[in-house]
């Protein structure tokens, strides 16, 4: 009953993890951020750090992560499942700077140790088989047709050597129609040192997340270095998770009543014990909300206030912890924090031969001009003419919007399209990004069971480039696209192999009665019955026969 | 010198007529929201399997759609196979090893026969030898002699029959329980010929099999009759790995006005009477041990190479020998290729290009006329 007046939570699981390859790295640590968001949702964003090495017995690094990376040679991993749209009018920017979040699907980046393309595309290919066994997710079919090589869009977030770096192979690959479900959040969990039992992880149930507006999980492993040289491998891990229908008649007026075990069916069971000593400023449990809303905690907790909107908790460890918020009237909703860019993108044109796509850009900022880099990695049955990209503000076509442009076009079966435009937005405007494509025809046997669902195009992802650097500081997905391409009616083989027996029966049969039957009158046919007929026959043939036998002597 | 050979595996076998591992594939083959009931029949398989003890290291689970986290699906996370909702069969913990699309014929008999891609991890994988107990179960919608996989494609009673002689001839089994609820189930198993396998079927030769009922809430049917009766037979007499019922018993519990259709069995490939066969034989997991051999010396020799395989393999670091140096030292000397990838799009800022292209048009035009005058 209450879940019902319950739905429009949102709740983002935030789940990194970090590994380190020197033995004193080897510790975890786990917070939980709850956010209030707009039109009565919820934000709760988990945060799981693990810092390991390679060659540790008793590393929290889990071990089946890192056997995958060392035997494809990976330095850097990024993986993220998310499920969902970010209503980011509504909700605001995300948190870590959309870091880890990643298009609808899956999406998959990583940073391979090759000395040449062949060599890095056979451990590309280890690395997502394994990968796709450790996460019960198809990931194996992240071919060379859905990898990309990006250019502009992500740059390395862990410590590399410079000459380390020139060896670096960078892929990405997508998956935007792969379904994110519990199979995916049993191996997550599993690889946590507390697997869920206890700590803030035990909140992350299936049943609850699964009903989510939007979330996402993401593992991003990369190695972090200190000066003396000693190296780890951070991976970070994100599920964000938001519920319910926004039809609430009350919904903006008051502030609904929630707590923990009603938002996730149960309470925190105590902190995970392997986790470090919480600090002041690593607390376990914080949330953000409005000052004037009044906040009840399980006993057994220690609160930390930071600021008048963020108040931390410690937990103990063997005590259950729940958080309690009453109803409030008016509604004390925090302002929704700006994003550096809104993005949508969608198909224009009609017809089953060609399109286009639309990408509308639009900068917030009354102020600062905003640079960023907008990619896309389209299959291979898209076939894109870069010479129609346009970029418009107000209907004007302006060369200065588009600052650079890394292509590389498709080949069929082979490769996809991968296309990155650099654009300069200035304060205020939104840009119109057009492009115009055509749809190939695939062969009978390349459409997928359920073809006429369409094809999903994997979401754009657009990086926020910070000025002085060029590096991207901000990170964000547009959805993906349902594209439809022309179908066949694949009863139609049966239809024409029907169709064809018939006529060939037909026509064979008429012209073979033509050349082999001699067609005479009914009159001239002699008797009526069969019996006679036969009668006839065997009488012509009789006298012919005699009549042939009567001559024989003459001609000797 | 054949013959006693012969002889003595012949007899060998009989004495160690004993499986060491059990392993399970659950296949369901159909897609889209209204099959939900062969999801669910699958997935009642599953949790029954892993109660008995299989591990999920040793369950093959082929899905071949998302219905728990289907957006129709008004209990997000969850599979149910009865309207009381008593039971979720996905849990809190399932591991899924080809799901959607994945769920191909192909795949399937390249998992049965174990001709795999090299880089297919573990979990994808039959890796079974010829002290295993294979449990196959198979549901989705079928007819004579083929089951359709996926609505796109059918597999045929002849090639399963051809992979389980390929798997008995690789030693990849030793005893084999084939159950399948389909229509027409029982003429799937009927060109099997391989030795050791019992295969059950849930309607014969031109009848259907039916579902058992529907729930109004999920809004489609959650469960077939044949499983949903092999299931209260589980249920409620099979309590743990220890169960002495017999696959007799269960055969002995079908009734065709429950059912409502034939279901079959197939014994004459399998040798054991079946009032000694265990359900726990196919259904639970046993951990029999297998000791060939009375050298002593040689199994202790076995295990430190493998501990040093262990070691090497979990401790890069520390790995010995020539063999990790000079890999090490590949790594470092060997130099980064120019890597291929997109190329950056020039405009048309250069004059310099525009006057080539004009130059190399007005050279063809003097060739051009030059020719023309000459001739």
């Amino acid at each position: 009953m209450r879940l019902l007046s319950w739905p429009s939570v949102t709740q983002l699981l935030l789940a990194p993890l970090v590994i380190a390859s020197a033995s004193e790295y080897n510790d975890y640590s786990e917070n939980l951020l709850l956010k209030s968001l707009p039109g009565n949702s919820l934000l709760a964003s988990f945060r799981f750090v693990s810092n390991g090495t390679f060659d540790s017995h008793h590393s929290v690094f889990p071990r089946s992560l890192a056997q995958i990376l060392q035997q494809s040679q990976t330095k850097e991993l990024h993986l993220k499942f998310t499920l969902g749209r970010w209503d980011a009018e509504q909700w605001g920017r995300q948190v870590w700077d959309g870091r880890t979040a990643g298009g609808t699907g899956v999406e998959l980046w990583a940073w391979v140790d090759a000395a040449d393309d062949a060599e890095a595309d056979a451990r590309w290919t280890t690395l997502n088989n394994a990968l796709s066994g450790l996460f019960c997710a198809s990931l194996n079919f992240i071919d060379s047709t859905r990898t990309i090589r990006p250019v502009m869009s992500f740059q390395p977030a862990g410590h590399h050597s410079p000459e380390g770096l020139e060896r670096l192979h960078l892929l990405h690959g997508t998956l935007p129609r792969e379904p994110v479900c519990t199979e995916n959040l049993t191996p997550f969990l599993k690889l946590l040192p507390c697997k869920g039992k206890a700590g803030i992880s035990s909140l992350l149930d299936g049943h609850r997340l699964f009903d989510a507006q939007w979330q996402s999980m993401s593992i991003d492993v990369k190695p972090v270095c200190e000066e003396d040289g000693k190296c780890q491998l951070q991976m970070e891990q994100t599920k964000p998770y938001a519920g319910g229908d926004s039809c609430f008649p009350l919904s903006g007026v008051t502030d609904l009543p929630w707590s923990l075990s009603e938002m996730f069916g149960r309470p925190i069971r105590g902190s995970c014990p392997l986790a470090v000593v919480p600090t002041e400023e690593a607390t376990h449990v914080c949330v953000n909300i409005a000052e004037q809303r009044s906040i009840f905690v399980s006993q057994g907790s220690e609160e930390r206030k930071k600021s008048p909107e963020l108040r931390c908790f410690i937990l103990h460890e063997n005590i259950d912890f729940d958080i309690v918020l009453p109803e409030l009237s008016p509604s004390t909703n925090l302002l929704p924090t700006t994003p550096p860019v809104y993005a949508s993108r969608s198909l224009t044109g009609h017809g089953q031969e060609r399109g286009g796509i639309q990408a509308v850009l639009n900068n917030p900022s009354s102020n600062s001009t905003v640079e960023f880099v907008y990619l896309e990695s389209l299959p291979w049955f898209m076939k894109p003419y870069l010479h129609t990209l346009s970029a418009t503000i107000s209907g004007k076509d302006d060369r200065n919007i588009i600052q650079d442009i890394y292509y590389r076009p498709a080949l069929d079966r082979k490769r996809g399209t991968q296309l990155e435009v650099r654009l300069r937005v200035p304060p205020g405007e939104t840009v119109l990004l057009n492009y115009e494509f055509d749809k190939a025809v695939l062969r009978y046997t390349e459409y997928p069971p359920d073809a006429n669902r369409g094809f999903d195009i994997a979401p754009a992802v657009i990086s926020i480039l910070d000025p002085a650097s060029q590096k991207s500081t901000f990170s964000i997905r547009t959805t993906s696209l349902l594209l439809s391409l022309p179908t066949p009616d694949f009863s139609m083989p049966y239809n024409v192999i029907i169709l064809t027996s018939t006529v060939m029966a037909l026509a064979f049969g008429s012209i073979f009665n033509i050349l082999v039957r001699r067609f005479v009158g009914a009159d001239e046919v002699i008797g009526g019955g069969l019996v006679s007929k036969i009668r006839g026959h065997i009488m012509a043939f009789a006298a012919k026969r005699g009549r042939a036998g009567g001559d024989k002597p003459k001609t000797e | 010198m054949k013959l006693p050979l012969a002889l003595f595996t012949l007899l060998s076998c009989g004495a160690l007529a004993q499986h060491t591992s059990n392993w399970a594939v659950l296949v369901s083959t159909s897609r889209f929201w209204f099959n939900y009931r062969h999801l669910a029949n699958v997935l009642s398989m599953y949790r029954t399997v892993k109660r008995l003890g299989i591990p999920d290291s040793q369950i093959i689970l082929m899905l071949s759609d998302d219905i728990a986290c289907n957006p129709r699906n008004a209990f997000p996370g969850t599979v149910y196979n009865n309207a009381d909702r008593a039971l979720d069969l996905y849990g809190d913990n399932i591991e899924v090893d080809y799901r959607g699309y994945e769920v191909t014929v192909e795949n399937f008999i390249r998992l049965l026969t174990d001709r795999v891609e090299p880089d297919t991890p573990r979990s994808k994988r039959l890796l079974t030898d010829d002290r295993s107990n294979i449990f196959i179960y198979m549901t989705g919608h079928g007819g004579n002699e083929f089951l359709k996989f996926q609505d796109a494609e059918e597999i045929s009673a002849f090639d399963i029959a051809d992979a389980f002689e390929q798997m008995w001839e690789k030693k990849r089994y030793h005893e084999m329980l084939f159950m399948i609820d389909t229509c027409q189930a029982n003429t799937m198993y009927s060109k099997f010929y391989s030795k050791n396998i019992l295969a059950t079927g849930s309607s014969k030769l031109d009848e259907s099999s039916y579902s058992h009922h529907a729930d109004n809430d999920v809004g489609v049917a959650v469960i077939d009759r044949y499983t949903y009766y092999n299931l209260e037979f589980l249920e409620n007499n099979v309590q743990s790995a220890s169960s002495k019922h017999t696959m007799k018993d269960l055969f002995d519990s079908y009734e065709t006005e429950k059912i409502h259709s034939t279901p079959g069995v197939r014994t004459d490939l399998f040798k054991r009477d079946l009032k000694d066969v265990l359900i726990t034989d196919f259904f639970g997991n046993v951990q029999n041990v297998e000791i060939d051999g009375e050298d002593e010396q040689k199994w202790k020799e076995d295990v430190l190479q493998l501990s040093k395989l262990a070691v090497d393999f979990t401790m890069p670091g520390r790995k010995n020998g020539t063999c990790a140096s000079a890999k090490a030292s590949v790594e470092t000397s060997a130099p980064a290729v120019k890597k291929v990838g997109a190329v950056r799009v020039e405009g048309n800022k250069g004059w310099s290009r525009n006057a080539m292209g004009v130059g190399a048009l007005l050279a063809c035009a003097a060739a051009w006329v030059a020719g023309s005058a000459l001739s």
